[in-house]
């Protein structure tokens, strides 16, 4: 009866020395994914990564705003290599002005009225008041 | 008769600056009041900048790995290598790279701004808002610095379709 409430006792024993080591095991690691994950994210935003990367919700348009696209051609790849002429020039020329075309539909990117007084909500003074003033 | 003209034009220059004061204070006012209604505006501009952003950049990515880079590599093998064209595609990729910074300073000061508390800061948040304007003027410029690139490349090339 002592023998079995000893095995018993150094059964305990071991399974809390064992237990314990692991949860400080545990704790250390999730510690250490935390720490590493917030600097990483720390440095992605520092940078200024986060502006640029393509990947963040936001940058995609939302599924409301997804239209069918149309079949495109294959895509116009200009060679380095091979003999230059006028014709060439040319396919070039029509290629490349496409892509500038497209560059000027785009209805004026960062023009300074998204950030005035009326596009933002902050009432304006009205004229009235300000001849009242003079 | 001095002590009269004094203390006239001490009056003459309070009159001046008063109402300059009591715009501001209506102006913060109004900013306070409609502090909401300011932030998902402003969370509105941060989402379409992103998508200028990356519509914009990508064309400009394709219009330098796609044409310009490629086409003085063939005119280098052609022996044609012109030296604007040259100049050009290395002065279009500087100003890329000077519109990605300033995007990034533009954006990194409108986050702030929005995450700024407009309704009891709103003298501080009309500064902020006054500098986030002229870092997206910046980046405005620098779009149309591009574009003039572009436009001074096509004209290079179709003087070199004229030699051809």
């Amino acid at each position: 009866m002592e023998k079995m409430d000893e095995v018993q006792e150094q059964k305990e024993k071991k399974y809390t020395k064992g237990g314990w080591n692991l949860l400080v095991l545990g704790i250390i690691a999730i510690v250490i994914a935390t720490a590493t994950t917030g600097v990483s994210l720390m440095i992605y935003h520092n940078s200024g990564d986060i502006y640029l990367d393509r990947s963040r919700p936001g940058f995609l348009p939302d599924e409301e705003e997804i239209e069918e696209e149309e079949v495109k051609e294959e895509e116009y790849n200009f060679s380095k290599t091979g003999k230059m002429s006028a014709e060439v020039v040319n396919e070039y020329l029509k290629n490349l002005e496409e892509e500038v075309k497209a560059i000027d539909d785009y209805e004026k990117p960062f023009e300074k009225e998204a950030l005035s007084d009326e596009h933002l909500g902050i009432p304006i003074e009205s004229e009235s008041s300000a001849e009242e003033e003079e | 008769m001095k002590r009269i003209l004094v203390v006239m034009a001490v009056f003459m220059v309070g009159l001046l600056i008063l109402p300059v004061s009591v715009r501001a204070d209506e102006k913060q006012a109004a900013i306070s009041d409609n502090c909401g209604t300011i932030k998902e505006n402003l969370k509105k501009v941060q989402k379409q900048d992103a998508r200028t952003r990356v519509y914009l950049g990508g064309y400009y990515e394709k219009i330098l790995s796609k044409f310009m880079i490629p086409l003085n590599v063939r005119l280098v093998e052609n022996n044609l290598a012109n030296a604007k064209l040259t100049e050009n595609q290395n002065n279009f990729a500087d100003a890329k790279i000077l519109f990605m910074n300033d995007y990034v300073d533009y954006q990194q000061g409108l986050e702030e701004l929005v995450m700024m508390d407009c309704k009891n800061e709103s003298e501080s948040f009309y500064k902020k808002l006054m500098k986030v304007r002229e870092e997206r003027e910046v980046v405005n410029r620098d779009v149309a610095t591009m574009r003039k690139i572009i436009s001074e490349h096509m004209k290079l090339v179709k003087e070199l379709k004229g030699k051809l």
